[in-house]
């Protein structure tokens, strides 16, 4: 016997969360484009996507977030900080790609400064994670070594049923046990089976491709060249990637008074790495190409003993040019052999 | 022979007799129904090539990578007549010399591939003419009509929608054959002219400034629309303002390779007083 979540009480559920307090967010749809955005009742949602277009991370790392207002007079200096808006969230439907992502970058924003605008909102939340039944030709977590039922970064996995009448449910974290303790008079005991998690198929191998980004000879590789000729330089990829973290620090307004802002940047832009004295050590887009798949398979694995992916495949998906992390370690994979 | 096996055919003729260095046309994608451009240097590799109803990219945006085309390095491209407009508002703007572009032309009339014949931007005069005088076959044409009769706060509301899921991605610049600029406005940073936030107000800057900088240059090949991640309806913007330049100034962009910028041109005579 296993909990069971009925979809007729998830309407239910929702309600008991948002009287408690609780944020509920999901899957929807918003302007012909999906995202993580939040909900007032279980029917907003869409649960039958294989994945949003846009990734969970902006759940805690928006794109655009201040962070102080600052005004300068003659006599005073005067900061205001920005904090998050503060509250618990239940994050119901997340995918167990989005849900690692989030677990591959806790480290990335606490390793020496404790990121307090991702850690306050990853405190905050509940993950609830629904495996997948369905997967696209884009979807590549099991080259990366998880899976459409991971665990990773998730607090509660739900398991959809055979009869697609509801979910079982597996309780991961505290967090988690918490969340659905509320709805524990929704849930049943039952026996009902699972449906199969979809099975995706392996496209490269991930600790080959390591191999290869690790020898130094292969830095200067005609190979970068070749794979990046027809990239662009838009920063889809990156904005839409659940594990890309980059961003800069703006100053919005005059020079005496004004907001500071942190904002997504991506490694694809030109003006990325760009000097003030003009010069770019990342002139060429195959050189910001190289970049991105050595910080996500090299040096982030170095660093953090992750790769700095989780094989959603948006990259792909959305790429104006049919480019890609999949293309890509597909091709260093036939190298190392 | 099919389309597709002549254009093989004529891309392998020109490598090999040395007249142009490379060939940029689509070759097969990540999915059945995906296409990618593919840059074709070797004779032995133009049956990569594809073309078919998915090619609909318009690929003019990469002659203008920094020195790929030269009087020595000509350079051919697969272009339907949109791509062939762009080729000349670039070539009316200086970014190219269209003598250095041999076009293997096509076209996708309700889906279908038509071949089109000429290979130098002049050969199609004729036809670039003929598409100012025809109605333009815009997808989302209901839409754009509901927004026309939307009030002004209804429209305002409508874009406010659109424009907040807008990430600044760049996708819908870099995917622009028009948006050449070695640094954009909103790059240029030291001031820093446009804000770099994606909030409401940056987005709407971001959007507005870049639909005013494309007004009478815009070739509705919908690579901007295409290439959103997040499905802004870009095209009917552009729609709108293509529109707007050919009632005011009956101006259709990329006709001829001499063709004066609309916006960026004036005459002494003009009947616009302030101007002088």
């Amino acid at each position: 016997m296993t909990k069971i979540l009925f979809t007729d009480k998830l309407d239910s559920c929702v309600e008991r969360w948002r009287s408690a307090g609780m944020t509920v967010i999901g899957p929807v749809q918003r302007a012909n484009s999906s995202v993580y955005d939040a909900v007032k009742s279980a029917s907003e949602l869409d649960l039958n996507l294989v994945l949003t277009d846009r990734s969970i991370k902006e759940l805690f790392f928006p794109q655009s977030e201040p962070m102080l207002r600052y005004a300068i007079t003659k006599a005073e200096i005067n900061t205001d900080e920005f904090l998050p808006p503060s509250g618990p969230r239940i994050i119901f439907g997340a995918r167990a790609c989005d849900a690692s992502g989030l677990a591959i970058d806790d480290p990335l924003f606490g390793w020496d400064y404790k990121d307090e605008y991702w850690f306050q909102r990853r405190n905050e939340s509940v993950i609830v994670t629904i495996a997948c039944t369905k997967a696209d030709e884009f979807c590549m977590c099991t080259s990366l070594k998880l899976s459409p039922d991971s665990t990773k970064g998730s607090d509660i996995l739900l398991r959809p049923l055979e009869n697609n009448k509801g979910w079982q449910v597996e309780e991961l974290t505290d967090r988690g046990r918490e969340a659905f303790k509320s709805v524990a008079d929704l849930l049943q005991e039952g026996s009902d089976p699972a449906a199969a998690t979809v099975t995706v198929p392996e496209k490269f191998n991930a600790d080959a491709c390591a191999e290869w980004l690790k020898n130094p000879e292969n830095f200067e590789s005609r190979f970068w060249k070749e794979i990046s000729a027809r990239c662009i330089g838009c920063g889809s990829c990156t904005y839409l990637c659940p594990t890309c973290h980059c961003f800069d620090i703006q100053d919005e307004g005059g020079s005496f008074e004004g907001i500071r802002r942190k904002n997504w940047d991506s490694c694809s832009f030109a003006l990325f790495t760009m000097h003030t004295s003009g010069h770019n050590p990342r002139s060429t887009q195959s050189a910001r190409w190289r970049q991105r798949i050595m910080h996500k398979f090299n040096y982030f694995p170095g660093k953090f003993s992750a790769n700095s992916c989780s094989g959603c495949g948006r990259c792909t998906r959305e790429c104006p040019v049919d480019m890609g992390i999949t293309e890509t370690l597909q091709e260093i994979s036939k190298l190392s052999q | 022979m099919s389309i597709e096996q002549q254009y093989r055919t004529r891309a392998k003729e020109l490598l090999s007799a040395g007249e142009v260095k490379m060939v940029i046309g689509y070759g097969a994608g990540t999915t059945a129904e995906r296409r990618r451009p593919i840059f074709i240097t070797s004779p032995d590799e133009t049956e990569r090539l594809v073309l078919d109803s998915a090619c609909i990219a318009n690929l003019s945006g990469y002659l203008v990578t920094e020195g790929l085309l030269s009087d020595e390095k000509r350079v051919a491209v697969f272009l339907r007549p949109e791509g062939i407009r762009a080729l000349n508002v670039l070539a009316a703007e200086a970014q190219l010399d269209p003598l250095q572009v041999v076009i293997i032309g096509f076209d996708l009339p309700k889906g279908e591939l038509k071949s089109l014949q000429g290979s130098s931007v002049d050969d199609f005069t004729d036809l670039l003419g003929a598409l100012k005088e025809s109605t333009p076959d815009v997808d989302g044409r209901e839409l754009l009509e509901k927004i026309e009769k939307m009030s002004p706060e209804e429209r305002f509301a409508f874009w406010q929608e659109e424009f907040s899921k807008c990430i600044k991605c760049y996708a819908c610049r870099q995917a622009c054959p028009m948006c050449y600029c070695r640094r954009c406005i909103v790059d240029s940073n030291q001031p820093q002219w446009v804000n770099t936030s994606s909030h409401t107000l940056g987005n709407f800057e971001w959007n507005i400034v870049r639909a005013f900088h494309l007004s009478g240059r815009c070739v509705e090949c919908g690579n901007c629309d295409r290439a959103c991640p997040v499905n802004i309806p870009l095209r009917l913007i552009n729609r709108k303002m293509a529109q707007e330049v050919l009632d005011s100034f009956n101006h259709f962009a990329g006709t001829s390779k001499t063709q004066e910028p609309v916006l960026a041109s004036f005459k002494k005579d003009d009947s616009e007083t302030f101007i002088l």
